[in-house]
């Protein structure tokens, strides 16, 4: 064990009860620098000032109670060492604030029932099986099992709600962890409402469609549950296994990107805004009036990209096609035509590093 | 005044399984925690749960592989119970949804454990006890029939004039209003009382409330000397390395390269039971083969990597973020640590105590299915089994009888306690202090080895630190989330389970389990084959304690190696 | 230094000048850009979404294209997109030998294969710049320090999430680049709430409102820090913060008209490329500001 050293916690405090405004106060704490900064914490509730209010209880990333911003970022405060906390900080003093896009109640105690918890209810967040159940277990692929067990490793400690930069403008949609909560249905094989779910998700305009690929939720995660990439698995089987066609585009925008870029091999960026308006079609999607309609809003936008030169009357018409696209084309249709789809899910495998043998890609049980 | 047929108290797994089994009987069920229901301590069991489901298995091995563990203090009849209960809640839990891992087949599959005679411990890689604790709030979540009290604190239950339990005084944490709730039934289910040593497993909410509640009115505490000690966790931190990283063949070393679990275990090796491991461990470190941290080396490294990933993933992470540890690459340090109570409030099959209409389950309670050693994979089992028993029972019982109407001076009287407290004078110890004293002195002397000499000592602090929890420093006054007034109620809740497991610990002149005496190094089945209750005797004085006989159905005490 | 370059698709389509001014700046620092013209698109995240194995195979490609470009020290990037996008396949096939074999298989067809090697590297031109070229170099390059003008950074997501994946362990530094850069031509870099969140661009056609409030809001922070531009190594970034900006207004309800710069223009200007061939004419957020700014400086 290392020495003890000297850090400085910034805590962002607040008393409803007080009247008086969110501030911040300077604690000093005395600590090994592999400790981590709820330990710094609860050395200060427990030397100086025991009023400092903060849910916490198992101490090893468990149970999902320390979720706050530390330096800004959303983190457990009891897997952040201080000595990785002060590396980050300016100034010296590591910050400590509540967690984000909820409210706060008390010093770095959010309210998460007004926000996480509404969420979670709203994925049906409980095993959907028809019938009933068989006299023994239900016979399931191993690796779905395996393969849900990432999103069931989520501790619902609402750190990914905090940094998801999707919620900070619409407060409504789903968020990461409901929508990685609804993921562990609908990749489970003993559930029999699949499509419903992902229809309901796809059509919900604060759903899977109104995440915006930010990263945001995979970086904090203390779980490794990857939510974004638990929303995109979502969006794949719902448009390549259900062929939802939903009201947001996001079956178009899917299908008419990745039809460009098999027909071109470059993204042939005025053809994106018809196909995705249009349920992935060029033509419907310059004939049908909620298409239109979509496209004439996006109209002043084009012609200021006209105005300005970037966008080229033959530009907009024509697109070069890659020297050799039929090697890309062939990638398309040779992959795609697989029976199964292939998916390398590193939180199962991890890396091999150097090994050469052992490694074995994983399908996921989707087919 | 909010009022239920069945009041639950604690919403860990045994909480929120009684809630459930209760409200299928048609009752109006009320659940309240102190803190959110996932956020309990069943979280943390991690490496899964045991059913002789396998056809090749019997439930008369596991209960024999119990008895044995429990080096035969555990009550038979309870224990046959929960074997042969145990496949059907485990097919009931995979049902729910619970993502228990599954074989080649398709099947679910299973993990070898410890002080078993076969493999019977089915897992979700090793974050089982997370998995069934999200699974069945789901089911909470979905039947809105249980009416949840999240984050409400219980200061004190409740009884008619009678001695029946008629309700209980709560603290709703949020806005610090205290209700007096009315309930036919209250069943306790706040877990454990890892706290009162230090470091341990348990998480910071293991202070043994329900425990010390039910005491305070009457209600015999049993086994409270039996505290097990597992051999697996990260010295000074305390977190736990789960029993399942040696299920999946990881092996003990001591600091010159030793398996030393060659001389103590030559058939179980690394997987005897807890309280065999613990000890060889902690009698290397003695003897001077442990490392210079007062430790023996884990050595998971010879699991396979892709298995490490896919089943012994949080012990990856618990490895990597608190000991800096990359156990796929390297073995990891670590020692015997305070783990689990085998003991706890008395209790029958059906989960009914000593006192009319108060019923106990999980870790708070004592059936005894653990006797003086639970084997590994043993209390999820525990807490879903006399959890559903006793909620049924409870929501049967409440068809009919009127709803009581209890006493608004019980709660007068908790408002008055909670005023005193705040009125302190502001020059004791600090809650924190008087914690980490106690802590540290029943980790020191009440711990793998015990002696009555250091057992006294413990006492004799903790007699101490009574007076002083009664006027400790408390610094915020505040209504909101006032974690200090819940601090300064709980450390009063550790002092009497810790009083009460030393009393039992010098009572019991004998080495049984996790009790070994090293002034009675033998087991002695003519004296000590019998259960040591304590009650409390009036303010001041020491507990009064009482000895019940232990149920023997089938098997009778042997020498016990493995 | 040769690089094997992949310019994107944006950067020639609707942001063409991106394209050009990288074109103009690149022998300035010495760089020798073999451009991969029969290289496909990187996915920028949708064939992701789409098919893993299709997105992992198109990239290994890229990739394969890239390694046998005789001499290259590497391969460079221009857009954070493609940044990311590729990283995330880069990660999969180096981490598991078996899987690498079997993309490479898909691509037996054309005699090409990715080969794991922890020399090679696939950089975004901001990454190449600090660790290739080094800070030092380039501030002995420039000739039109930027002194005063206020410059907010906007990084894009793919380009500084998740950390781990974009090498960040080895390079913590990656996530201040883009303000380090700013100081090193003679800027000042303006720290604002939204140089690390996200631009809303990949939403625009599903969650309008989601994607013009991000671009409005990161906008009007770095207005209200007193930006005089924001520059961003990220083309999709640029087309909502600048594109789309008119349309932004109308969702955080104030006037705007933050002008945008792509990076390898704010560089080019340093060096002393002319706004006019840098193609900062072809912005819908004028740049007249930044001109006139600059022109100062020239004068100065």
């Amino acid at each position: 064990m290392a020495e003890a050293q000297d850090f400085t916690l910034k805590i962002r405090r607040f008393d409803p009860e007080s009247g008086e405004q969110a501030h911040w106060q300077d604690f000093g704490v005395e600590l090994d620098p592999d400790r981590s900064v709820l330990d710094g914490i609860l050395q200060v509730k427990d030397r100086e000032d025991a009023s400092l209010a903060i849910r916490c209880s198992c101490r090893a990333a468990i149970c999902g109670s320390c979720g706050v911003r530390i330096n800004g970022k959303s983190a457990l405060a009891c897997n952040t060492r201080l000595s990785d906390a002060k590396q980050t900080a300016s100034n010296g003093a590591i910050t400590v604030e509540p967690m984000g896009n909820m409210p706060v109640i008390k010093d770095l105690i959010v309210d998460m029932d007004a926000v996480h918890w509404k969420k979670i209810q709203r994925v049906v967040p409980w095993l959907l099986p028809e019938g009933e159940p068989p006299e023994r277990e239900y016979i399931v692929p191993a690796e779905a099992m395996i393969d849900v067990t990432q999103s069931m490793a989520c501790i619902q400690c609402g750190v990914c709600v905090s940094a998801c930069l999707s919620l900070e403008v619409d407060p409504e949609f789903i968020g990461p962890a409901a929508l990685a909560k609804a993921y562990r249905f609908v990749g489970d094989p003993r559930d029999d409402h699949t499509e419903e779910r992902l229809r309901d998700l796809a059509e919900d305009p604060h759903g899977i469609y109104d995440c915006t690929h930010c990263f945001a939720c995979i970086e904090v995660c203390p779980k490794d549950v990857a939510p974004m990439s638990q929303i995109m698995r979502l969006r794949r089987r719902a448009t390549a296994d259900f062929g939802i066609k939903d009201s947001n585009n996001g079956y178009g925008h899917e299908k008419g990107f990745v039809d460009i870029i098999e027909k071109w091999g470059t993204l042939h960026e005025a053809q994106l805004l018809p196909r995705s308006f249009g349920q992935g079609s060029a033509i419907r999607g310059q004939v049908e009036p909620d298409a239109v309609k979509q496209l004439l809003r996006d109209m002043p936008t084009a012609l200021r990209g006209l105005r300005a030169g970037k966008i080229t009357p033959k530009k907009a018409l024509m697109h070069p096609k890659l020297p050799g696209q039929k090697n890309v084309r062939r990638i398309f249709e040779e992959v795609e035509g697989k029976k199964e789809r292939l998916e390398l899910n590193l939180y199962i495998v991890g890396d091999d590093g150097d090994q050469a043998e052992g490694a074995q890609a994983e399908g996921s049980g989707e087919s | 005044m909010p009022h239920h047929d069945v009041l639950v108290i604690g919403a860990g797994l045994a909480g929120q399984r009684a809630a459930l089994s209760a409200a299928e009987q048609g009752a109006n069920v009320g659940i309240i925690s102190k803190v959110h229901p996932v956020r309990s301590h069943s979280n943390a069991a991690q490496g899964g749960i045991n059913a002789a489901l396998d056809p090749e298995d019997s439930w008369e091995s596991h209960a024999f592989d119990t008895v044995k563990g429990s080096d035969y203090l555990g009550d038979q009849d309870a224990i046959e119970i929960m074997c042969r209960e145990a496949p059907d809640e485990l097919l009931e839990l995979e049902h729910l949804g619970v993502t228990f891992h599954r074989d080649e087949t398709g099947h679910l599959g299973k993990r070898a454990f410890g002080g078993a005679s076969a493999a019977r411990t089915y897992y979700v890689a090793d974050i089982t006890g997370q998995a069934i604790l999200h699974v069945l709030y789901e089911q909470l979540m979905k039947h809105d029939v249980v009416h949840r009290y999240e984050e409400w604190f219980t200061t004190a239950l409740v009884q008619d004039e009678e001695g029946k339990v008629s309700g209980a005084v709560t603290r709703n944490i949020r806005d610090g209003s205290m209700e007096l709730f009315a309930a036919k039934s209250v069943i306790l289910a706040t877990g454990g009382n890892g706290q009162v040593f230090n470091p341990t497993t348990n998480a910071l909410v293991c202070t043994g409330d329900a425990i010390a509640m039910a005491y305070r009115i009457g209600a015999p505490l049993m086994d409270m000397e039996m505290i097990q000690y597992h051999p697996t966790t990260l010295a000074g931190l305390g977190l736990l390395i789960t029993e399942g990283a040696r299920g999946e063949g990881a092996h003990l070393y001591n600091a010159d390269g030793e398996r030393f679990m060659e001389k103590y275990a030559p058939n179980k090796m690394e997987l005897a039971s807890r309280d065999v491991v613990s000890r060889a461990e902690q009698t290397e470190i003695n003897e001077g083969r442990g490392f210079p941290d007062g430790t023996v080396a884990l050595d998971i490294t010879v699991v396979p990597r892709k298995r490490i990933h896919e089943a012994l993933r949080e012990i990856l992470n618990v490895g990597r973020d608190f000991a800096g540890v990359d156990i796929t690459k390297e073995p990891i340090h670590i020692k015997p640590g305070n783990h689990y109570a085998m003991g706890g409030v008395k209790s029958d099959t059906d989960g009914l105590t000593s006192i009319p209409g108060l019923y106990a389950v999980g870790e708070c309670a004592c059936v005894s299915v653990h006797g003086g050693n639970r084997l590994g994979a043993n209390s999820l089992l525990d807490t879903l089994i006399f959890g559903r028993r006793a909620g049924a029972h409870a929501g049967k019982r409440s068809k009919g009888s009127p709803m009581p109407q209890p006493s608004r001076a019980s709660l007068d009287d908790e408002e008055a306690r909670i005023r005193a407290i705040f009125d302190r004078e502001r020059s004791g110890r600090r809650v924190s202090e008087i914690k980490a004293e106690l802590g540290a002195t029943m980790d020191e002397k009440c711990s793998v080895y015990r002696d009555e000499e250091g057992l006294r000592e413990a006492l004799e602090v903790v007699t101490r630190l009574r007076q002083e929890a009664k006027v400790a420093t408390v610094d915020d006054r505040g209504t909101i989330f006032n974690q200090d007034l819940l601090g300064a109620l709980e450390l009063q809740f550790m002092i009497d389970n810790a009083e009460t497991i030393l009393v039992s610990a010098i009572e019991r002149k004998e080495s049984r389990g996790a009790q070994y005496r090293t002034d009675f190094p033998d087991r002695n089945d003519d004296d000590w084959l019998k259960h040591i209750t304590v009650q409390p005797n009036g303010d001041g004085e020491a507990p009064e304690i009482e000895y019940s006989e232990v149920t023997m159905t089938q098997w009778e005490p042997e020498e016990r190696t493995y | 230094m040769k690089l094997a370059y992949w310019p994107g698709c944006v950067s020639r389509g609707f942001t063409p000048e991106l394209h050009g001014s990288m074109e103009l700046v690149a022998p300035k620092l010495d760089l020798e850009l073999v451009e991969l013209d029969r290289a496909n698109c990187c996915g920028a995240g949708v064939i992701a979404e789409h098919n893993q194995e299709l997105v992992d195979t198109l990239n290994a490609r890229t990739f394969a294209m890239a390694q046998d470009v005789e001499g290259a020290a590497g391969m460079m990037n221009i857009c954070s997109t493609c940044q990311g996008a590729q990283s995330e396949c880069q990660e999969r096939l180096d981490a598991d030998s078996a899987y690498r074999e079997h993309i490479n298989s898909n691509l037996d067809a054309e005699g090409l294969s990715y080969e794991r090697d922890g020399a090679w590297w696939n950089k975004n031109f901001l990454w190449l710049v600090v660790e290739e070229i080094g800070l030092d170099t380039l501030r002995e390059k420039v000739v039109r320090p930027l002194e005063g003008l206020r410059v907010a950074p906007f990084y894009g997501c793919y380009i500084v999430r998740p950390t781990r994946r974009l090498g960040f362990d080895e390079h913590p530094e990656r996530n201040r680049y883009l303000d380090m850069l700013i100081e090193a031509v003679g800027g000042e870099s303006v720290h604002y709430a939204g140089s690390h969140k996200c631009c809303g661009f990949p939403v625009i056609t599903m969650a309008r409102t989601t994607s013009l409030r991000q671009a409005g809001r990161h906008l009007a922070d770095a207005i209200d820090a007193g930006a005089d531009c924001v520059v961003t190594p990220c083309p999709l970034c640029h087309l909502n913060l600048d594109l789309q900006q008119p349309e932004a207004v109308k969702y955080v309800e104030r006037d705007l008209g933050m002008p945008v710069l792509h990076l390898p223009q704010m560089v080019g200007l340093a060096l002393g490329l002319e706004p006019d061939e840098l193609g900062m004419d072809k912005h819908v957020v004028k740049t007249t500001d930044v001109q006139r700014k600059v022109a100062e400086l020239a004068g100065a």
